[in-house]
This record gives C-alpha cells, sequence and structure tokens, in this order.
C-alpha cells in the first residue's frame, strides 16, 4: 500500500514538474471558457434563438443553434485529445528513457503499477475540471439568503469550522501532533453535530441556497464526465504501455478516443429507431451526453460501458506490462 | 545468497543465455565478466526480476525470483546500466519516492536517506534536480538508490561505466567498503577493478559461463596468466 502510494504522489506531481500538465490546464479552460460564454449568451437570448437545457452546451450536445452544434464537435474532438495529453507520458517515457526497469525491479506488482499510473491521472483529470465548479452558481441560477439565526446549533457549527483550519494550518506548518488531532477532531465533531441540529431541528437557517432551475443536469452531466473520462484515459493508458515514443502514444489514444467519439456523427445519417442507430447509441459518448447525462437523466447503458472499457483496458496495460519481463 | 540454475533466456530464436549456473555465498564480492553482448545484462536483469527467465530458476536468500518475485526483489539492491532516473525530481525527492516504493516508513525513510546520502558524497548536491546532474553524479543516485533499503545482495551493472579516473577510484573504494556488509555482484569490463575489489569471478561467454572460481583459483587454473590474459583467452579472442 505504501508503495503504490508512493508511486500516486510521484505521478501526481510529475503533472505540475512540467510545462506539459500547465498547458493542458491552461487549453481545458480556454475551452470550458468559451463554451460557458457561448452558453451564457444562448441562455439570455431574446426570441427563439436561445437552448433549453443549460448544461447541454457545456457538454457539447446542443443541436441548434448552429453556433452550438460546432462548439459541441470541437469539445468532443478536443476531449480525446486532452485526456491523451494526461496519459501519453505515463509509461511511454518510462519506457523511452529506461526508467521503468528501476520501476519494475522495485518490490511493486504491475497491477498497482498501473493502478497508481491511473489513480494518478485520474485525479490530475479531476483537477482539470474543478475550475469549471465556479460556472455551476450561474447556470443553476444560484441565489444565496444570509439570515442572522443564531441558535446553539448554528453558533456550534460556526466555532467548529475555524477550529478545523487551524488545525490544518497547524499540520501542514508541524506535521503531525496529539493537539492538533484533537482540535480537528473538536471541530468535525462541532461542525457536524451543529451542522446536522441546525439543519434538521432550527426553523430558520442561516444560509438559505436556492437554486432556479432543477439541478439534477449538473450532477449527472458531471457524474458521466467523470466516468466517460475515466474510460478515455485507461485507453491512453494501455496504449501509453505499447509505444515508446510519447507523440505517438498521444495520437494513437486519440485515434482510439474517436472510436467513442465519430460514430456520434450517423444519427443524420441513421433512421432513428433503426437497429444501426441503437448500435450506435451504444458506443457514441457525445450521443450519451446529448441524450441523457445534460437532461438530467441517469441512463445505466454508458455507465456500464464507460466502467467496463476502463476495467478492460486496465487489465490489458497489466498485460502488456507483464509480457514485457517475458519478451 | 544468490543460487542460479541453468538459467535460459531466448530473444525470439536467439539464446542470450544458456543454461548458466552458478552460486554466490554470502559476503562474496563478484566480479561477473564477459565481452559485450556475452549475456551479462540478460542474467542480472533476470536476477532483478526484470525480465523472466524462458527456463531455469535463480534465488536470492531463498526466495525464488519468478515464484516469490516481491520477497525476492525486497533483498536486492539493483543498479541497471546507464542509471535511468527520472529527471524531474530533486535527488531527495527521488529518494523519499523510492524509499516509499520499498516499503520503508517516513522515520525510516529519513535515517537510511540521511546515511546513503553521506555514503555515496551526495549530502552537498541533495537539492540539485537529478537531470542537471553529471554522469558521475547520476551513477552515484544510482548507487544511493540500490542502498537505500539495506539489501543483502547488491546487483549493479556496470557501476563504473562513463566515469573519469577519479571517480573510478571513488567507486571502487565504495564498492570495497560496502562488499564488506553486502554480497556483491558486479559487472565490468575493467579488469583491474576486478582484482581490486572481487573475491571471486564469474566469466561468461556467448551466454555460457566459462569460468567460475576465487580469483586465486581462476589464476592458477590458467598458469597464474594476469586476468586480462585470461580474459582474452576464455572468450576466444586471442588473435585479435
Amino acid at each position: 500500500m505504501r508503495a503504490t502510494l508512493s508511486l500516486i504522489r510521484r505521478e501526481f506531481a510529475a503533472y505540475f514538474t512540467g510545462p506539459a500538465g500547465y498547458a493542458t490546464m491552461f487549453g481545458f479552460l480556454i475551452l470550458t471558457g468559451l463554451l460557458f460564454n457561448l452558453n451564457l449568451n444562448l441562455l439570455t437570448h431574446e426570441g427563439p434563438v436561445g437552448v433549453e437545457y443549460p448544461m447541454q452546451v457545456m457538454f457539447g450536445g446542443a443541436d441548434s443553434p448552429v453556433i452550438a452544434l460546432v462548439a459541441g464537435v470541437l469539445f468532443w474532438g478536443l476531449f480525446p485529445a486532452i485526456t491523451g495529453m494526461l496519459t501519453m507520458r505515463l509509461l511511454a517515457e518510462e519506457r523511452g528513457t529506461g526508467s521503468i526497469e528501476l520501476l519494475m525491479t522495485a518490490p511493486i506488482r504491475d497491477w498497482q503499477v498501473v493502478a497508481a499510473k491511473f489513480v494518478a491521472c485520474f485525479w490530475f483529470y479531476l483537477v482539470l475540471w474543478l475550475p469549471t465548479l465556479v460556472y455551476l452558481p450561474v447556470l443553476a441560477d444560484l441565489h444565496a439568503e444570509w439570515k442572522a439565526a443564531f441558535t446553539v446549533w448554528s453558533v456550534l457549527m460556526l466555532v467548529g469550522l475555524p477550529l478545523i483550519v487551524v488545525s490544518k494550518i497547524a499540520f501542514l506548518r508541524d506535521g503531525p501532533g496529539w493537539l492538533i488531532y484533537g482540535v480537528g477532531l473538536l471541530g468535525f465533531v462541532a461542525t457536524g453535530v451543529g451542522g446536522y441540529f441546525h439543519y434538521t431541528t432550527d426553523a430558520e437557517h442561516i444560509l438559505k441556497l436556492t437554486a432556479g432551475i432543477d439541478l439534477a443536469p449538473i450532477w449527472t452531466s458531471y457524474l458521466g464526465i467523470v466516468l466517460a473520462g475515466g474510460m478515455f484515459l485507461s485507453l491512453g493508458l494501455f496504449v501509453s504501455s505499447l509505444v515508446k515514443s510519447q507523440l505517438e502514444a498521444w495520437m494513437m489514444s486519440l485515434l482510439l478516443g474517436l472510436i467513442f467519439v465519430l460514430p456520434g456523427l450517423l444519427r443524420w445519417v441513421l433512421e432513428p429507431g433503426s437497429v444501426g442507430y441503437e448500435l450506435m447509441y451504444f458506443i457514441s459518448v457525445p450521443e450519451h451526453f446529448r441524450r441523457t447525462f445534460t437532461r438530467g437523466q441517469l441512463d445505466t447503458r454508458p455507465l456500464v460501458l464507460y466502467v467496463t472499457v476502463t476495467l478492460f483496458c486496465l487489465f490489458l496495460t497489466v498485460r502488456s506490462l507483464e509480457a514485457r519481463r517475458m519478451r | 545468497m544468490i543460487v542460479v540454475k541453468d538459467l535460459t533466456k531466448y530473444y525470439g530464436e536467439y539464446p542470450a543465455v544458456r543454461a548458466v549456473s552458478f552460486q554466490v555465498d554470502k559476503g562474496q564480492v563478484v566480479g561477473f565478466l564477459g565481452p559485450n553482448g556475452a549475456g551479462k545484462s540478460t542474467t542480472m536483469r533476470m536476477l532483478a526480476g526484470f525480465l523472466t527467465a524462458t527456463s531455469g530458476s535463480a534465488k536470492i536468500d531463498g526466495k525464488d525470483v519468478f515464484w516469490d518475485p516481491i520477497e525476492a526483489r525486497r533483498r536486492i539492491g539493483y543498479m541497471p546500466e546507464n542509471c535511468p532516473i527520472y529527471s524531474d525530481m530533486r535527488i531527495d525527492e527521488y529518494l523519499w519516492f523510492r524509499g516509499g516504493l520499498k516499503g520503508l516508513s517516513r522515520s525510516e525513510r529519513k535515517t537510511r536517506i540521511g546515511y546513503v546520502l553521506e555514503r555515496c558524497w551526495l549530502t552537498d548536491v541533495k537539492r540539485q534536480i537529478v537531470g542537471t546532474l553529471s554522469k558521475g553524479y547520476r551513477q552515484r543516485v544510482g548507487l544511493a538508490d540500490a542502498l537505500l533499503a539495506d539489501p543483502p545482495v547488491l546487483i549493479l551493472d556496470e557501476p563504473t561505466a562513463g566515469l573519469d579516473p577519479t571517480q573510478i577510484r571513488e567507486t571502487r573504494k565504495l564498492m570495497r567498503e560496502l562488499g564488506q556488509h553486502h554480497t556483491m555482484l558486479l559487472s565490468t569490463h575493467i579488469l583491474s577493478e576486478v582484482e581490486a575489489t572481487c573475491d571471486s569471478v564469474i566469466v561468461i561467454y556467448q551466454g555460457q559461463v566459462v569460468e567460475d572460481g576465487s580469483l586465486a583459483a581462476v589464476r592458477q587454473r590458467n598458469k597464474n596468466n594476469s586476468l586480462e590474459e585470461i580474459f582474452v583467452k576464455l572468450t576466444g579472442q586471442e588473435g585479435i
């Protein structure tokens, strides 16, 4: 376990030691920022040119107007390229420089190596999406209302919060210690108990959040994109285990990723309801987002696809590492 | 400590190592000799667990490298040829990471890293980024990494390749000191180095062991010639 954690930490930190991680983040923020801007324009537009679902434009699922359609194609075309940027380095670089020899002779199992690399790039992928959370209050039309509803419970909660912060800062400054753990624990208990009873028993609440629209599309979209991202990342990790050059790994993972994107373009050709259309729907990630996730529905079929492809690719990666020893 | 039995490795059709058997006892320092392409690195890689043998077996301290790979690898400090190290990390960061990979606790890592930095003359440069180091320093980092978990067995693949004379002398001194606490198998092309540091030698040629024994015994068997002459005779390159 310690070995795996060590490797996860090193792989995650490696994204921040070179320019590649920052470049990916920059590109991704520009892309989502443009989509958000477009989305906002369309949502506030007067007349029959707006969009119905706010999350549809963000996740490239809107059909009209044309500008949203183009943005959607751009988003899904770049998505496998971005996940490829995260995974191309993982094993291809190790093979290229030969450092894989030191990794594979350390007392760590092959599946632990693969799991650690996958977890590290998955974390970085989540970090990529983290800044997009600031768009959500606007998209969800969120209103916050403050009230001076000081009761025993709300005060207990408010006292607990700074205690957590203080213990966290102290931990970062001085490292582990009994006093620090004690203060942190006290803070957690006070906040938890205070918050729970404040929410359940008190009539008035300090902070009242109301969303102008249904929240389901937001969390279903994010759940979908997190799992779909896992699928693309595992594909990229597998490809990265096969080649020695990062560029090759990136191009191949982009090509393989497009297998799950391009069939979506067939929907203009295929008859809705036909067998071909149903087959196309199974593997077309943009279609999953257009038809279900961004509308607040959870279709389990794509979710099962994402998770099984992820696990299968990780399995193949472990096998590919093992095969390297047998060569 | 190291028991190798009929170890064979085929790369496709080509037999790189053919039925190699030898034994290294506890506390011995063994020089692993042979011309380029004789199968030294392949044998060492199989011992370290990077490659799997086509047939045969190898045991490190009683642990089979194929059936019990994790336990076997815990007992080995391995330094590959050319020392491929992550070039984006600082030396102490790198050693901290490697210590975790080898399963050392935080406090163990702290004391061991301090020790190996001292041992390999790296204390002054420990905050340097590995990518900016010269070949000699990289080699030392590789050696520090091999020593990190205090393994009973050290397997070093050409530890002095590409070093300048001063560095070779330093490294050789270090090898001699390490030989007192560890069982060591080291490959090299520098024969004077073998004479200076090793108790015994194994000569391998075209994937097969052609000579194995203590330095004195090998000399005696070969009419008290110099090691260089013995080497040239055994590896069949006399006419050159």
